[in-house]
């Protein structure tokens, strides 16, 4: 058997919870089992009728104790689910969080724990996994015997279709004193104005080559104009100048887009760690030793300061 | 009170890597202390320079590990317990392990980083709070320990952040701004040499293999372009011809 | 098998660290200080808080009582990254030297624990306007009225001076006497009559300061006198035999970066559709100057464990190494450039800071032509 969590922005599925439901769909083949889905939350009913659509079984956690996540209560729904299911694979989408609280249920289940999947081959025995390590660049394939716990990586899977309509079972979880012991006190929004950056085609990063957080202002006009993201390095980040969440890099966030435009980044290898997968790579700086231009399509050397309004100008004659 | 890190060995992210034989040879490569282990290390020398106390090192790892707990010992940890294993390991397995020793350290707070940059994984420290049947903060940002039972702390989410309130004992993973670790000082490297590192071999605590097998890594090169063109003398012509090759060739735009 | 080519522990960790402050911390702002001709005191401030400031000062005064190997680690990695700011705690044990070597526990105690409470430094006063290398034609008098010496001359191309917490200065009390006439006088920044000119202008090293220092009616008391009247030359001549084996520490860091950056350029560049490391005219650059830069290396370590063993080879090995290193690292430089074309002529890339630089290393601490005096002086005396 095998499980699927798949989880969702309160209202529907998150594109990482179809991606999720391909991958255990891929697994159901090999183990000739059905696939049985979970949801969690709060008030999710909408979920629940759009989830089921693409699972044989969907569990249902639906209770007041769920509206705020912590990874032992997550653990312990997908616990319950997993157990109910008598589930060989437990799959999830491999979102921060849901990469946390895996880590406990691979613990719980005595199971292999496969994480950020880029593709998988299960067989009746084990699934062997292509995920990337050290820092984003060495391909690994990995083995797993059953049991398994796989986070699927985002963009990497394609999204599922539905196909019919599942059975729903409302699960009861028993939580415990362990579940108690961490209390929510405050949830913190991250300000949002435009697509979000990892899941944007066109990211336009600024670096310290920048020179000021006034200067992202032209950034954000060439993002605007392609419909795309805001990133920032470490350093700017540091400094103050762009918020956290726009961050891209080791401690930051990975992007993959179609298009990622640096600018007077330098492309230290922990930022190159967040975007050197993107399809077709462009940077702008003035030093034409700085390592960024090794990740580069195409690339000028030059003061962005003088590049990037005449970049504006030409995508904007272009458009017209 | 007892505060614990937990720290790998990990190659420079500068470092290049070498492929052997479908292999990663890291013989060549410059190893260094993790660097989000060394948030967590920084941490525990804080909260031990506040609250008094212990600050403790545990390490899972081949022998060279050994250099990785001199580091945080000459920046200021205690001593040091060190599970030695040779060969290929996976954090649910490594979790295991240090579980045993944790168990029997008892400490207040444990800290490791929130990714390790070999094997790119988020799990070590969860995986080491459910093998003890603790609770875990994930990327924690902010770190305020009340007393011996508890403690709040700010972390992030896939999208934005939360506050939490945690009964300790507890484990929290690090994330960058969570504070600005120190480099060891050079008293700090004559002290550390007289410091204990406890060595304990895997086997003895039931560690024989490794649940994840690693079948085979690759250098993943991914070719570029590399039309760099020169905007020094006119910055508009190099950029109208930068949009026209988005455009046309690459058609991204 | 005494014979042991392997650091210590210690030493390796030591390395290691110096070399992740250099990569991290000094190297990003090289150019930076380079441009502004200023002194990096934050970098400083770091450098005292991990414990690479002053290192030579004994325990019982509150440092860490290293020798010269240590120094030369450090020294390598500093290098490295800008040997114009190697040259500020450098020039700071050249000033502390004279103090060990010839100090009473008294003056150790007074002049040698502030340095290891605080980021501060020391300085060495030898070299005058009118005489460099013949530094026993001193004219700066040092005249003893009763309990105190009153200080009058001029000194020049003083490194660290007006940022020094005091500088050990070398004059005479009888010129007649030419070095036996010589008193080393322990003179803090704040005494009156004592002031600083800063030189402006230098080629390279414009990270560290230095200076003319003008003594004027500087009365300094006999506390602060090292060793007795009349030692001040020998104790000048025992500090520069130790002090410039960093000298030389500090070229072989110059190397080493020429070589990697030489090295890194040429596995780039291509021209006639392959990188230029392919072709035998580059290669055997590149090949000269790793020779150049092994054995530099190899024999600055060997002339500090001499040094620190108190063997004294040391006085014509110090020689041989500053002279040496510093040669090779001013040749590695130059090849840099050549290897890297037109972009080795612009300071987009580092290399021309490197020549710049490391072209002191041939001057200062006693010019090359004084140190194949010195090997001459010893191939005359000892060799038959």
């Amino acid at each position: 058997m095998v499980l699927v969590f798949i989880d969702h922005d309160g209202t529907k599925p998150k594109k990482g919870g179809l991606e999720a439901v391909t991958r255990a769909r891929e697994i159901a083949g090999a183990l000739n089992s059905p696939v049985f889905g979970l949801v969690v939350g709060h008030g999710i009913d909408g979920v629940a009728a759009e989830a089921r659509k693409y699972v044989d079984t969907l569990y249902v956690v639906d209770n007041p104790a769920f509206a705020e996540y912590t990874p032992e209560k997550w653990t312990a729904a997908a616990h319950a689910a997993a157990q109910k299911a008598g589930a060989k694979a437990v799959v999830a989408p491999a979102s921060r969080t849901g990469r946390t609280w895996t880590a406990r249920l691979a613990v719980r289940l005595d199971a292999g724990l496969l994480e950020d999947v880029l593709e998988i081959e299960p067989s009746a025995e084990a699934v062997v996994a292509k995920r990337y390590t050290f820092l984003n660049r060495v391909l690994e394939t990995q083995r797993a015997a059953y049991p398994v716990v796989v986070t699927s990586k985002p963009n990497a899977a394609p999204l599922a279709e539905p196909k019919g309509d599942g059975q729903v079972e409302a699960l009861a979880v028993s939580l415990g004193e362990l579940e108690a012991r961490v209390e929510v006190l405050e949830k913190i929004q991250e300000e949002k104005k435009r697509v979000s950056l990892t899941e944007a085609n066109v990211v336009v990063t600024g670096g310290r080559g920048m020179g000021s957080p006034e200067a992202f202002k032209l950034v954000e006009e060439l993002a605007d104009l392609l419909g795309g993201a805001v990133g920032a390095t470490r350093a700017v980040v540091d400094a103050g100048w762009r918020p956290y969440a726009e961050q891209v890099g080791q401690t930051g966030k990975t992007v993959q887009p179609a298009l990622y435009i640096a600018l007077g980044v330098s492309g230290a290898v922990q930022h190159q760690a967040g975007m050197n997968k993107s399809k077709v790579v462009v940077a702008v700086n003035k030093d034409p030793d700085a390592p960024i231009f090794k990740e580069t399509d195409y690339g000028i050397v030059g003061d962005v300061h003088q590049v990037l309004p005449a970049m504006i100008e030409a995508v904007k004659k272009l458009k017209d | 009170m007892k505060f614990v890190a937990i720290i790998r060995q990990v190659p420079d992210g500068e470092a290049k890597l070498r492929e052997e034989g479908g292999r990663i040879d890291l013989s060549g490569a410059t190893m260094i202390l993790d660097q989000m282990d060394e948030y967590a290390v920084e941490e525990i020398i804080q909260l031990k320079e506040k609250h008094g106390g212990e600050a403790v090192i545990v390490a899972f790892g081949p022998e060279r590990t050994k250099e990785a707990i001199r580091t945080a010992l000459a920046m200021g940890a205690d001593r040091a317990v060190f599970v030695k294993y040779e060969g290929d390991a996976d954090p649910i397995t490594e979790a295991k392990a240090l579980a045993q020793v944790l168990k029997e350290e008892a400490p207040t707070v444990v800290f490791t980083g929130g990714q390790q940059a070999d094997w790119d994984s988020y799990a070590l420290g969860p995986a080491v709070a459910e093998a003890l049947g603790w609770p875990s903060v994930a990327w924690t940002t902010a770190f305020e320990l009340a007393d011996e039972t508890q403690a709040t702390a700010q972390h992030d989410l896939d999208e934005g952040a939360q506050r939490v309130q945690v009964k300790l004992p507890a484990v929290f993973t690090t994330q960058q701004g969570l504070n600005e670790p120190r480099y060891p000082t050079l008293p700090g490297i004559m002290k550390a040499k007289k410091k204990e590192i406890k060595e304990i071999p895997a086997e003895e605590l039931g560690i024989t293999g490794t649940r994840v097998e690693i079948l085979s890594q690759a250098i993943v090169k991914i070719e570029r372009k590399q039309k760099i063109l020169d905007g020094t003398k006119e910055p508009e012509k190099a950029a109208e011809e930068l949009v026209r090759l988005l455009h046309e060739e690459a058609k991204v735009i | 098998m005494a014979l042991d080519f392997n650091l210590t522990e210690e030493q390796e960790e030591l390395r290691k660290l110096a070399r992740r402050f250099a990569r991290e911390q000094v190297a990003p702002l090289a150019k930076e200080y380079d441009e502004k001709e200023e002194v990096p005191w934050p970098l400083v401030e770091k450098l005292f808080e991990i414990g690479l400031l002053n290192v030579s000062i004994p325990e019982e005064n509150g440092g860490l009582g290293l020798g010269l190997v240590e120094e030369v680690i450090i020294g390598e990695e500093l290098g490295w990254a800008d040997m114009g700011f190697f040259t500020i705690p450098m020039a700071s044990e050249l000033g502390i030297t004279p103090v060990l070597l010839a100090g009473n526990a008294e003056q150790k105690e007074r002049f040698l624990r502030p340095l290891t409470e605080r980021p501060a430094l020391a300085a060495f006063a030898l070299s005058e306007p009118g005489n460099g290398s013949d530094a026993a034609a001193l004219k700066t008098r040092a005249e003893r009225v009763g309990d105190h010496y009153v200080l009058n001359g001029t000194k020049m191309w003083i490194s660290n001076a007006a940022e020094a917490d005091w500088t050990v200065v070398f004059a005479t009390f009888n010129p007649e006497l030419r070095h036996k006439g010589v008193v080393a006088l322990v003179v803090e920044r704040e005494r009156e009559g004592v002031s600083f000119n800063k030189i402006h202008g230098k080629m390279g090293q414009r990270a560290a300061p230095t200076y003319e220092v003008v003594l004027e009616d500087v009365r300094v008391p006999v506390e602060n006198r090292l060793g007795e009247e009349g030692e001040g030359f020998k104790i000048a001549m025992l500090t520069l035999d130790k002090t410039r084996i960093p000298v030389a520490a500090g070229s072989v860091g110059v190397a080493r970066r020429a070589l990697e950056e030489a090295a890194k350029y040429a596995k780039e560049r291509e021209a006639f559709g392959r990188p230029i490391i392919d072709f035998q005219a580059i290669q055997f650059k590149l090949a000269d100057m790793m020779i150049g830069l092994e054995t530099a290396r190899m024999y600055t370590l060997y002339a500090a464990w001499l040094a620190d063993r108190g063997d004294p080879r040391h006085i014509y090995a110090s020689a041989i190494a500053k002279a040496y290193a510093s040669e090779i690292a001013f040749d590695a430089a130059n090849e840099a450039i050549q290897i890297h074309g037109g972009y080795g002529y612009v300071n987009d890339f580092p290399v021309e800071k490197l020549l710049r630089d490391v072209k002191l290393n041939q001057i200062y601490e006693g010019t090359n032509e004084i140190q194949r005096v010195i090997v001459a002086r010893h191939i005359k005396k000892n060799i038959p």
